[in-house]
Order: structure tokens, then C-alpha cells, then sequence
């Protein structure tokens, strides 16, 4: 069982490129015909990962997110069931690319990092870790969608603005529809974030006491969290719009990123406090 | 006339004069309305030795399609019997008139159906007006089931290639070329206020694109305001005189200026504060009048988007060159229905049935000649032989008379052809 899971995880990758790279081909319009096909290809994909996690559940007797490498695979999972209920919402296929490149990279990181050790650490049998972790994650995957259509949105307007009517500037949808995508995800993330974060400390001082509120990543969460809630809150109390709130959402997400790998480097795992 | 390279493998002709072997000035001489192509399908259908015939007539071509036999020489009499009905010598001008045959003939037309043989390349129309030219002489009887069967394969092709080549995207006319702009801010048009300065027939005909696409509610804005108002009643809108302006920017999104102005209609200055009162949210503003009516630096304003009529030619451009690049894949398409079509009509086309039929009618009567051939004298094998050819041809004359006769009912006639190949197994040979 442990084997198998060992062979899918390292070939889940393969199978994330396969899919970016027909999304590369859709969005340069190099085959058309591939746009009638993407369905059943996201569908393969989610199955093989949901079979990855089924089988790494049944080895390790464990929700295989426990380790920040398991999240990240868990991460591109999410990702890629968001982004199959989008597609199949609207027809335009061009964030396809950013958001499968993006679960990629996260599926590939975490399963050149696996670790197919069960971890004993008593806050995970706790019965709220699954919804702690749950919301957790689907607060980052909301977080991360965001920022990728910020993104778009932001090269989306510098080509319209640049005159740069190529390829991309064909793909792209709406800037409104991009615009609003961001929007709503960050208001859904931090919500989701948020509640997670709770309940984590919840779990946390009833299993280990209160000596966790000094840990510095339990820290570095609520303050990255805080600040992250509070200017996109003033931004829309303001009204703000365009790239500026796209530039907000991205460097938000990047700041995010970088504090998870800050308490990564201090930990292997987030469910050990100091 | 030079002697005609004519293919025999489907009984189809096409007589034709377009864009690529004629002016305009010819195509418009030679081009039928309506009631003219009416009357000559069924001129053609009464006077002709012919199974059926198709007439297009667009501003680009004259094509008449025929299903014959026979086509080799009724060609001729065709081309001549168009020239006498247009009174010119057009239609028998070999520098202007193309003749197309067999599946020649076949592969024109499904470059024609799918937009490949368009003067701009890819565009709809022709599809819509192949089809209704076709409903024409479906609804004058004037097909027969080839033509139909033709005609299928040909929307098939066309929709294989629309659906996996770029050779319909993109805008190809500068008005267009501007709703396309915009459908890269809004997702919609739906709520969207558009606002146009200037009333004159530009300014009217990009606003029409933009309405037919959903856009909300449209104002009008002109020197004269007579002209305004005039203009936005059409449109059921609002007009305002330029020294409205300002209120006239109220909730509008997208803007299209087509003054015949020396100066900047719209400053940097004005917009400025356009912008920052709606939030910076995004606006579109088309500039389609030469010298231009908005100032440069509108552009680089937060929120505005704007565009001059060198960005809509540049995108017509890239979309012109973008249909071109399809043509070779589409072409690759449409050949892989020209050969399922080959393959169709080997196996069921009335000829091919008929060819069949006689051939397993006269294998039965070999065999049996040569069998009474051991039996009797050879004295009055001659006349015997005569004979059994004479009933041979008597019975198949009664098959080929069903076969022709329910040829102008495609449903039927296919019927009929399968009940003959299933009952005399000729599909077996």
C-alpha cells in the first residue's frame, strides 16, 4: 500500500504538467480542439489525486495533512476541485493555465517532500483537527485563486494598456470578471482562513493548555491574518478598485506565502508548539 | 469554348463567376435576387436533362450547381442559357467563368459553405445564405438526393472546422473591432451605459453593435442638439447639448466620439475627475474621429481605457492574419469530408446501385446461358442471347423509373435504394 502510494504521489505531478501544458496550448490557441476536452481531463486528474490521498489515508491511518508538505498536495487538490466547478460555471478556459500551473508547483513540492511516517502528535486525533484543517484549506485555496486572478488581472491591464493585442491579451477574460473572482475569493478566504485559525486555537488550549499563545508561528498566523483581514476590509470600505485592489490581493497572498515559509523553516510540522 | 477537364466520379457541375475571376462590375451583372434565382431553378429543372440544380447568388459569387448525368453536355447549353437570361456573355467567358466538376465541384462547395472561399475569410454569412439558397430549391423540388447529401456534408465540415480552427474568431470590421475591445472590461453588456459624442452615421453604427450586443441604455451627445435628440430617439435614449457634458457622463461606462471637431472634445483635466467620481472603476472610450475628439493622456488615467481607430485597424489586422494562419488546418478538415463524401457516394449513390444491379442481373443471365448453351443447338443461341438481354433490360428499366422517379424525395429515394441493395444483396459483390 505504502508503495503505491509512494508511485502515485511521485507520478501526480506527470499528470498536473500533462494538464498545464494543454492548457498552455488551449490559451495560445495552438488546438482548439482541446477546448472540448478539458472536462474529462480535470475529471482524471481529480480522481488519480483523490485516489493519491484515499490511498496515503488507508497507509498512514491518518488525514494526510498533517505535515506542510501533505498540506500543499491537499492545497492543489482543493485548487483543482475549485477550479473544475469554475470551468464548468463559465466558458472561458484562460485561467486554466495560471491556476493549474500554480496546483503544480504545489503538487510537486509536496510530493518530493512527502513523508510516509504517521505523525503522533495527539492534537490530531483530536475530532475538530478535520474541520480545522478542512477550513484551513479551503481559506488557502480561496486566498491562492485570488491572487492568481489578480495576477491575470494585472497583465490583462498592462496589455490592454500596452496595446498588446497577442495571444494572452486574446485568452483573458473580462477584467470585470477577473476583478470580481479576486474580489469574492479574498472575502471568502479570509473568512474561511480566519474561522480555521479559531478553531485551531480552540483545539490547541484544550489540549495543550494556554503555553501555546507564545509559539511564533501561532503568532506570526494571527498577525499576517489580522492584517490581511483588516486592509482588505479598509480597501473596500474605501471603495478601491482595478489593479489597485488586484496589487492588494497579490501582495497579500505573496505575504501569506512567505510567513508559511518562515514557520515551516522553524518547524516540520505545524502541530508542535514551543 | 476549350474542351473540359471533366471528373465523372460524382455527376455534379458547378458554372460559376466570383470574387477571384471577376470585378465587381462583372459579379454585379451576373448576380441574381431572389426572384431571379426562383426562376431559374425552375427554368433550369423544366428545360434540362437534369436531376437537380442549386442556385448561389451573393454579392461575391454566382454559382449553379447541377446534378446530371449527363453534365458533360448540358454544361454548354447551361452557360449559354445563363448568358441569354442575364444578357451578357459572362457565364461562357472563360476569363471570368469557372467550371467545376465531379469532386472538384464538391470541394468548392464545402470551401464555400465553411467561409473558405469568402472575400474575408471565415466570416458567417455565406453559411446562412448556402442554406437558405439551398431551402430554396429544396422548397421548389429543384434537388435531388446527391445535392442533399452534398449539401450535408458540407454544414458538417463547416462545423467541424468552426468548432476546431480560429478561422471565425475575432472581429474583423473596425466597429466590431471595438465591442471585442470592450468585451475584454466587461463581461457584460448588460447595465452598461453608453454614451455617444457626436451623431453622426459612425458614431450611430458603432452604437448599433454595441445595443445589439445588450448594452443598457445609450445618451447622445452633439453641438446641434436637434441632431441629439433626433439620434437618441431612434435608440429610445437621452440627448444632451455639449454643455452638458458633464451630465452626460452620469453612469456611463462606455463612450465612442465621433465629432468632426479641429480640437479635443474630451481634455485630460475633465476625464481626470470623471474618473476619480466613479472610483476609478473601468470605462471604455472608443475614439473614432480623425482629428482626434479625446486627448492622448486620457489614457493614462486610472480606470480609462481608450482607443483610437489605429488600435481597432491593428486588431482587425491580427485577427485577419490569425484567419489566414487557420486556412491551411481547415483546408486539411474540409479534405477529410471530401473523401468521407467519396466514400459515401461509392457505396450509395443511384448510379452505383443502378451499376450493381445490372451487373447482378447479368451475371444471372450468363449463368444460365451458359447452362442452356450445353443443352441446346448453337443454332439459336444469338437470338436466345438477344432475348434474355431484352428482359433483362425490360426488369431493370422498371427499377432504374422507381429509383429516378423518387429522386426529388431524398427520403424516399434513400429508402428505395437501400430496400434494392438489401433485397438483391449488392453490397455483398
Amino acid at each position: 500500500m505504502k508503495q503505491l502510494s509512494q508511485i502515485l504521489s511521485y507520478i501526480l505531478p506527470v499528470f498536473y504538467l500533462c494538464a498545464v501544458y494543454i492548457y498552455y496550448n488551449i490559451f495560445f490557441g495552438k488546438k482548439k480542439e482541446l477546448e472540448n476536452k478539458t472536462f474529462p481531463i480535470l475529471i482524471a486528474l481529480l480522481i488519480s489525486h483523490a485516489a493519491e490521498i484515499a490511498i496515503r489515508l488507508s497507509s498512514l491511518r491518518a488525514m494526510p495533512f498533517s505535515t506542510a508538505f501533505d498540506a500543499l498536495s491537499f492545497l492543489a487538490f482543493s485548487i483543482l476541485f475549485i477550479y473544475l466547478l469554475i470551468e464548468s460555471g463559465i466558458k472561458n478556459k484562460a485561467s486554466g493555465l495560471f491556476i493549474l500551473s500554480f496546483a503544480f508547483l504545489l503538487q510537486l513540492i509536496s510530493s518530493f517532500n512527502h513523508t510516509w511516517e504517521r505523525e503522533t502528535n495527539e492534537l490530531l486525533s483530536s475530532p475538530t483537527f478535520a474541520i480545522h484543517a478542512s477550513l484551513t484549506v479551503m481559506g488557502y485555496t480561496a486566498l491562492s485563486l485570488s491572487a492568481i486572478y489578480a495576477l491575470m488581472y494585472i497583465i490583462h491591464h498592462q496589455n490592454m494598456k500596452k496595446r498588446r493585442f497577442g495571444a494572452i491579451y486574446h485568452q483573458m477574460p473580462p477584467l470585470d470578471y477577473l476583478e470580481s473572482m479576486s474580489i469574492r475569493s479574498v472575502a471568502i478566504g479570509v473568512i474561511l482562513l480566519g474561522v480555521g485559525i479559531f478553531m485551531g486555537h480552540v483545539q490547541a488550549s484544550r489540549v495543550l493548555g494556554s503555553f501555546w499563545f507564545a509559539d511564533p508561528k501561532v503568532i506570526i498566523s494571527d498577525i499576517i491574518w489580522l492584517s490581511y483581514f483588516t486592509s482588505y476590509a479598509l480597501a473596500r470600505a474605501m471603495k478601491w478598485r482595478g489593479r489597485w485592489m488586484a496589487y492588494l490581493s497579490l501582495s497579500g497572498f505573496l505575504i501569506l506565502m512567505t510567513s508559511g515559509v518562515i514557520v515551516f523553516t522553524l518547524t516540520e510540522t505545524f502541530h508542535k508548539f514551543y | 469554348m476549350s474542351e473540359l477537364n471533366l471528373d465523372h466520379s460524382v455527376p455534379i457541375a458547378l458554372i460559376g463567376i466570383s470574387h477571384k475571376t471577376a470585378p465587381i462590375e462583372i459579379r454585379e451583372k451576373v448576380a441574381l435576387d431572389a426572384k431571379e434565382q426562383e426562376s431559374v431553378l425552375r427554368s433550369l429543372s423544366k428545360a434540362f436533362e437534369i436531376d437537380g440544380c442549386l442556385v448561389v447568388s451573393t454579392c461575391n459569387r454566382t454559382e449553379v450547381y447541377i446534378s446530371a448525368e449527363e453534365y458533360e453536355t448540358v454544361i454548354p447549353e447551361i452557360q449559354r442559357w445563363l448568358d441569354g437570361y442575364k444578357k451578357s456573355g459572362y457565364f461562357t467567358n472563360e476569363q471570368y467563368a469557372y467550371v467545376l466538376t465531379g469532386l472538384d465541384a464538391v470541394r468548392h462547395l464545402f470551401s464555400v459553405i465553411s467561409s473558405l472561399d469568402a472575400q474575408v475569410v471565415g466570416e458567417p454569412q455565406i453559411t446562412g445564405q448556402v442554406k437558405d439558397a439551398y431551402n430554396l430549391a429544396k422548397e421548389l423540388k429543384t434537388t435531388d438526393s446527391l445535392l442533399n447529401k452534398i449539401i450535408s456534408f458540407g454544414l458538417q465540415a463547416q462545423k467541424k472546422i468552426r468548432r476546431n480552427t480560429f478561422l471565425a474568431d475575432g472581429a474583423v470590421s473596425i466597429s466590431f473591432a471595438g465591442v471585442e475591445l470592450a468585451r475584454k472590461i466587461f463581461n457584460t453588456f448588460d447595465d452598461r451605459h453608453l454614451l455617444l459624442i457626436g451623431a453622426g452615421e459612425t458614431a450611430e453604427l458603432a452604437a448599433q453593435h454595441f445595443l445589439e450586443k445588450g448594452a443598457g441604455s445609450i445618451a447622445v451627445v452633439n453641438r446641434t442638439l436637434e441632431k441629439a435628440r433626433e439620434l437618441a430617439g431612434r435608440f429610445n435614449g437621452k440627448a444632451y447639448g455639449f454643455d452638458e457634458l458633464s451630465s452626460a457622463f452620469n453612469g456611463v461606462d462606455i463612450v465612442i466620439s465621433a465629432t468632426s471637431s479641429s480640437d479635443h472634445v474630451l481634455s485630460a483635466e475633465f476625464m481626470s475627475e470623471i474618473s476619480k467620481a466613479r472610483r476609478y472603476a473601468p470605462m471604455f472610450l472608443i475614439d473614432l474621429a480623425i482629428p482626434r475628439d479625446i486627448d492622448p493622456d486620457v489614457d493614462k488615467i486610472d480606470g480609462i481605457y481608450l482607443y483610437n481607430l489605429d488600435d481597432l485597424q491593428a486588431i482587425v489586422q491580427i485577427n485577419l492574419d490569425k484567419r489566414k494562419q487557420e486556412m491551411p488546418k481547415s483546408f486539411k478538415i474540409l479534405d477529410r469530408y471530401v473523401v468521407e463524401f467519396e466514400k459515401w457516394i461509392a457505396t450509395h449513390s443511384t448510379s452505383s446501385t443502378i451499376n450493381r444491379l445490372r451487373r447482378y442481373f447479368d451475371h444471372i443471365r450468363r449463368s444460365e446461358m451458359n447452362r442452356l448453351r450445353k443443352r441446346l443447338p448453337k443454332d439459336n443461341m444469338d437470338e436466345i442471347d438477344y432475348l434474355t438481354q431484352s428482359i433483362m433490360n425490360k426488369l431493370m428499366h422498371q427499377h432504374i423509373k422507381t429509383l429516378k422517379k423518387t429522386a426529388t424525395d431524398p427520403e424516399r429515394h434513400q429508402q428505395n435504394v437501400e430496400l434494392m441493395r438489401d433485397l438483391y444483396e449488392l453490397d455483398q459483390e
